[in-house]
């Protein structure tokens, strides 16, 4: 390395005005068969990323990304789910031991000590063996952290009817649904169903009754007898407000498709 | 002609040994594929950054249409899935791509545990890594409400109720994310925009500069 | 040897000056940030009014009902009109009891006799959390506390309820 007197500068910048060649380095006091990174190796995982990228769009494409309806705070019927990847942690405030008495056990000291572990972890296991048998310590914490983690998240998938919620909660965009309220029917929504199903029929206690595939005698049925947690005779008039009303229901969701 | 642009530019800055120093280090035998297939674990670390990239250009392009107003926002999300000509892919690859990341990012720190890379001297890039790690959980934890559907807002809620519950500061902490002690609404909104697109991601960014960085000092660590 | 001397002392002093001058720097663009970041904490709330939850008195029995009703809600510059919900029965001394149906494990809704397995008492569907009839949480399911409830009045014969309250440890 040329120093002091020896360099010449451009101007009072630090760029040389002699230029160096730049000498490719010689692979041979590597040992093992090595390889540029430029361009050999990045092609390979370059390689690698567009398998990835095609399985990748392939996904998207054969699952939409998912959309419920616009939040509605009121909406007492809902069962909140976080995402998958924090699904360990909500099943694991189930358990007695990391609830009520112990919440803070199940909120910070357990997953505040894995975290804090893995955070840690080089200066945890500083011994100088690299070969798992050689820290069995180490190994054996993450491999039960890893079965807890992959159990919790099971168990607490397992318990979700997934199907029946993306059915429940399909997105419906309130402005598509128009309420006639001159309609022979609203009346008589207004007295029997308005409190459970919303002023616009978006649910509230009871599910929205937009987008439901429903005859007018099965929703005059509904009505008059109930149906799952609806109780019977939340509908009493006579038969032609009864027709009304289904009709109305069936406008309804025929002007918001 | 673009020799001359390359060669002029250099002159003025010297940008060879700049790209030489990442382009030409060797890669040893032990972490290519070409040679063990097993060396496959090596790629999970580059492909995870791969998928941060989607992450980082699906997101841009998303908030081309997105506004983070409650009364707007689910409104928003969908006319650009169902009205907006490949809106529906852009949205996918962002939502997908949210738990791609995850799950590259755990087979990535399994690969380094599982090898015990992380021993000396390369402690310190690992905390960087778990760092990493936890500021994607955030991202995952923010961009969950951003849609604004029931599910995004009730798994927030019991989000922050779980912040409520630490000791001491717990009720401040809400408040500070939410920004609001019994409303999660439109401050709630708007804080976890701020929070998902321009604070975490800055973070993000310091991060995955020291881990690159952090690599190239250090190589990449010897086979078992 | 004095003037090298000096010359260490002249460099530490700048580099405090610089440490000073960043930290001015730093101080001067993120105080106002910060504290506009953290305003809602140190924000006091204001209690609301009652609001006729539009049940008579009379109609309130011994089996807990679902009321709702809605009231005026200020978030930030979003003013809305929300919907609010209680379970409201009389207990055995005749007074008028109205639950949030917030569980105080996680935040989901609780509903009265919510599993069929669990009768006469509050169910929450998220973590299977129950409560008794009166509110207090049943041991070793995971809420902590008994359920909240709401500030009431009488008036007129109707009822009137505003904030949430925190009972204390049943």
């Amino acid at each position: 390395m040329h120093k002091g007197k020896g360099m010449k500068f451009v101007g009072d910048s630090r760029i040389s005005a002699e230029r160096k060649p730049n000498i490719p380095k010689d692979y041979s006091e590597y040992p093992g068969r090595t390889e540029a990174f430029w361009p050999n190796f990045l092609l390979k995982e370059w390689l690698a990323g567009a398998v990835f990228l095609v399985g990748f769009l392939c996904l998207t494409l054969a699952h939409p990304s998912p959309l419920e309806g616009m939040a509605d705070p009121t909406d007492a019927a809902y069962i909140p789910l976080p995402d998958w990847y924090f699904l360990f942690l909500y099943e694991l405030l189930k358990y007695q031991f990391a609830s009520g008495d112990f919440i803070l056990l199940g909120m910070l000291v357990l997953p505040g000590l894995a975290f804090g572990a893995l955070l840690l972890a080089p200066f945890l296991d500083n011994g100088p063996g690299r070969r798992p048998h050689q820290r069995p310590v180490a190994v054996g914490m993450m491999l039960l952290g890893l079965v807890s983690v992959v159990w919790l998240t099971y168990t607490s998938a397992a318990n979700v009817d997934w199907e029946s919620r993306a059915e429940a909660n399909k997105p419906i965009p309130a402005s598509e649904v128009t309420i006639d309220t001159e309609h022979p029917g609203y009346a008589s929504y207004e007295n029997s169903c308005l409190a459970c199903h919303g002023a616009e029929l978006e649910g509230g206690a009871g599910p929205t009754l937009v987008g439901i595939d429903l005859t007018a005698e099965e929703i005059a049925t509904i009505a008059v007898d109930g149906i799952g947690s609806m109780p019977a005779d939340q509908f009493q008039g006579t038969d032609e407000e009864l027709e009304q009303l289904a009709d109305f229901i069936i406008t309804v969701n025929e002007a918001a498709e | 002609m673009l020799q001359k642009i390359y060669d002029w530019i250099d002159d003025r800055i010297d940008i060879t040994p700049i790209w030489r120093d990442i382009a030409d280090h060797e890669v040893p035998e032990h972490v290519n594929p070409a040679h063990h297939f097993s060396a496959f674990v090596y790629c999970f670390g580059g492909l995870t950054f791969f998928v941060v990239v989607i992450q980082i250009l699906s997101g841009m392009f998303l908030t081309m249409y997105y506004v983070p107003d409650i009364e707007n926002a689910w409104k928003s999300v969908y006319y650009l899935q169902t009205e907006v000509a490949h809106g529906q892919i852009v949205r996918g690859m962002h939502h997908w791509g949210a738990s791609v990341v995850i799950v590259m990012l755990l087979l990535h720190t399994l690969r380094v545990f599982f090898q015990g890379a992380y021993k000396k001297p390369r402690e310190l890039n690992w905390v960087v890594g778990v760092l990493i790690f936890f500021v994607m959980l955030g991202l995952g934890f923010t961009g969950y409400l951003l849609p604004w559907d029931n599910k995004a807002y009730f798994a927030t809620q019991v989000g922050l109720e779980m912040a409520e519950q630490v000791p001491l500061i717990g009720t401040q902490l809400k408040i500070l994310l939410a920004g609001d002690a019994t409303i999660v609404g439109a401050q709630t909104l708007t804080r976890f925009f701020a929070i998902h697109v321009f604070f975490l991601p800055a973070a993000l960014f310091g991060l995955l500069a020291a881990h690159f960085i952090l690599i190239r000092r250090q190589g990449i660590s010897g086979p078992l | 040897m004095s003037d090298e001397k000096q010359q260490v002392s002249r460099r530490q002093f700048l580099n405090y000056t610089l440490t000073g001058v960043g930290g001015f720097m730093a101080a001067g663009l993120l105080i106002s940030p910060i504290r506009m970041a953290i305003d809602p904490v140190l924000k006091g709330s204001s209690g609301g009014d009652l609001a006729n939850v539009g049940l008579s008195v009379d109609d309130i029995t011994a089996d807990p009902q679902r009321i709702d009703w809605s009231v005026d809600q200020v978030d930030g510059w979003y003013e809305s009109e929300v919907s609010r919900s209680a379970w409201v029965y009389k207990n055995d001394n005749d007074e008028i009891v109205a639950f949030s149906p917030v569980c105080k494990h996680l935040g989901c809704i609780v509903s009265w006799e919510g599993s069929e397995q669990h009768p006469n008492e509050y169910f929450c569907p998220c973590h299977d959390g129950r409560y008794y009839k009166d509110g207090t949480n049943v041991p070793g399911t995971p809420p902590l506390a008994p359920l909240d409830v709401y500030e009431q009045e009488v008036k007129d014969g109707m009822l009137f309820l505003g904030d949430v309250i925190p009972q204390g440890e049943a």
